[in-house]
């Protein structure tokens, strides 16, 4: 049996697994959809005051909350490890045929696809219900996205290998979609940061991806504006890979929720 | 002919507990090997690095001639490993949990469906296959837990401590199901702390006792060998002067006198015991078995060094 066959088990397996409690997708689409809701009429004052005349306020919202949202892709990914070991399967994992980079791969590969179907959802309801328009080269946002996802899920296998409990990794979780929310400017638009937030700003994926998103929504821009951001992306998702190989060991014992 | 499994000089120490001090093991085809100790004694340890799972300090590990370390996914892909901790997903079927791990060792399709329907028949699980895990009872769990060590009939068996806590269907169950295994001519590593579940699978036996094999053979030689009947006597207090200078060994308030004759011998101790004779809570004539093999060569009794582990 070869090393793809054993992949695409573990990630059937995977989804079989999010499909039994699908909470946590649910909440991946439900919470942007809701703040859009909320938050759409503040941030078209914000966008017009900031050189864009055509904007409704979903230019921002939308994309932001959904970048927002993303993040908790990196809880899921962390919570798929920890639950193995809460569950106690996480040595029956091991002693089977799969290598430990076959393991990795099967439990996060599926989070890059949860993650581009909660963008292509939350997006697709911002066209369809809060107006936004989106002026640019959609084609250019699969690149953008694709390296945005990938930066987050691999960044909750560092995060994995970096903590011990549960509780440990479900912290980084949410404080980074908050904090990186905020400071990469999701939540408010980046203009309306404060000085000392824009610079320390583009250590964050959410700066990089929500500078393509702009650029292609707002500015109407195509695949040459997002180059720059999906670069750098892909360059901090090899950062936070060398983490996680460096750090990640297989004989850990880590405790898990259950 | 290869041993499916050779264990040479194995050492394993965790910070500056040593939990296995060079340890060596064959265990050939159609073997059952009865890992036997009292809890604490290392036999997990040495479970977990024959599955792959730890790395040894010293020594080597085959199976099947590829060494586990050097080489773990292919040993793996022969190995069948249960570990202590039942180990399934509680939001899955039982059909799916097995399902799962037989296409991961690369089962597919017909053989698949087979396999795994023949496992489940096995361990009386087939009337619960589309049951949740979440929803079984501790002995269901734990014959779960087995069945997916199994699904994909490998030829080298390791269970840790299979029937700890599974009722009286599972490990009538686990028992049967563990000799036709090494009927069919895989090797198995049974590890256990009671003694009489060995017994029964009529088991080779290898005693561990901090972290060093002790004692290794089979049932009856090691019986033969180590066994003698012996007389327990336990007091009230410390056992009476008189024993101690009878030459018995003495255990706190238990003193042990190995005899050819038990009823004899305690007929004599009572007369030899007089008034002290007040204190005697019981008498008890250990014949010989596994009990007595561990009592021979540790100077302790199994169940007080399991409690004292």
């Amino acid at each position: 049996m070869n090393a793809a066959r054993r992949v695409g088990v573990l990630v059937a397996h995977e989804l079989r697994l999010a499909r039994r409690d699908p909470t946590a997708i649910l909440v991946l689409v439900v919470f942007p959809v809701i703040m859009m809701a909320f938050l759409k009429p503040v941030f078209r004052p914000a966008l017009v005051e900031t050189g864009h005349a055509h904007a409704n306020g979903a230019e921002q919202v939308v994309p932001g909350q959904a970048a927002m949202a993303a993040f908790f892709l990196v809880s899921m990914v962390t919570f798929a490890f920890f639950a193995e070991h809460g569950w106690a399967t996480w040595d029956r994992l091991r002693a089977s045929a799969a290598t430990p980079r076959e393991i990795v791969l099967g439990k996060s590969l599926p989070f890059l696809g949860v993650g581009l179907v909660q963008f292509a959802v939350v997006l697709g309801t911002g066209v369809a219900f809060f107006g936004l328009d989106v002026r640019g080269d959609v084609v250019a946002l699969v690149p953008l996205l694709t390296a945005f996802v990938a930066s987050l899920v691999v960044l909750g296998v560092a995060v994995t290998a970096l903590c011990r409990t549960a509780q440990q990794a479900n912290a980084f979780g949410y404080s980074g979609m908050v904090v990186f929310g905020a400071i990469g400017g999701a939540f408010v638009p980046f203009a309306l940061l404060p000085a000392w937030a824009r610079t320390v700003a583009p250590v964050t994926p959410t700066y990089w991806v929500m500078r393509g998103l702009r650029a292609v929504i707002l500015d109407g821009r195509g695949l040459a504006a997002v180059v720059t951001p999906t670069l750098v992306l892909v360059g901090m998702a090899a950062l936070f890979a060398g983490v996680a190989l460096r750090r990640l060991r297989f004989d850990d014992k880590k405790v898990g929720w259950a | 002919m290869i041993p499916l499994l050779d264990v040479r000089g194995v050492r394993k120490s965790y910070g500056r507990t040593v939990a296995l001090d060079g340890v060596d093991l064959t265990v050939g085809e159609g073997t059952i090997l009865g890992l036997l100790g009292p809890n604490g004694a290392g036999k997990t340890s040495l479970v977990s690095i024959v599955a792959g799972l730890r790395r040894p300090d010293a020594g080597t590990v085959r199976v099947a001639g590829i060494d586990v370390t050097r080489e773990a996914p292919r040993a793996r892909s022969i190995i069948g490993y249960a570990p202590q901790d039942t180990g399934v997903y509680s939001s899955l079927g039982v059909r799916e949990n097995v399902r799962f791990f037989a296409a991961l060792a690369g089962l597919r399709r017909g053989e698949l469906r087979a396999r795994v329907d023949a496992i489940l028949h096995a361990l009386g699980l087939d009337e619960l296959s589309e049951r949740r895990a979440s929803q079984l009872s501790g002995g269901e769990r734990r014959r779960l837990h087995t069945a997916i060590a199994l699904v994909h009939r490998p030829r080298l068996v390791l269970l840790d401590e299979p029937t700890t806590g599974a009722d009286v269907r599972t490990r009538a169950e686990i028992l049967t199901l563990v000799r036709a295994l090494a009927d069919d001519g895989s090797a198995v590593v049974y590890s256990t702390h009671y003694l009489h579940e060995i017994e029964e699978l009529g088991a080779s036996v290898a005693f561990i006792d901090r972290g060093r094999v002790v004692a290794q053979g089979d049932v009856a030689r090691l019986v033969a060998h180590h066994g003698t009947t012996a007389l327990e006597l336990t007091f009230d207090g410390d056992v009476p002067h008189i024993l101690r200078a009878d030459g018995a060994l003495v255990d706190g308030s238990v003193a042990r006198i190995p005899t050819d004759d038990p009823a004899a011998t305690a007929a004599h101790m009572l007369r030899e015991l007089g008034s002290a004779a007040g204190s005697l809570r019981g008498i008890e004539v250990i014949r010989p078995s596994l009990e007595s093999v561990f009592l021979s060569i540790t100077g302790r009794r199994y169940e007080s060094a399991e409690h004292a582990a």
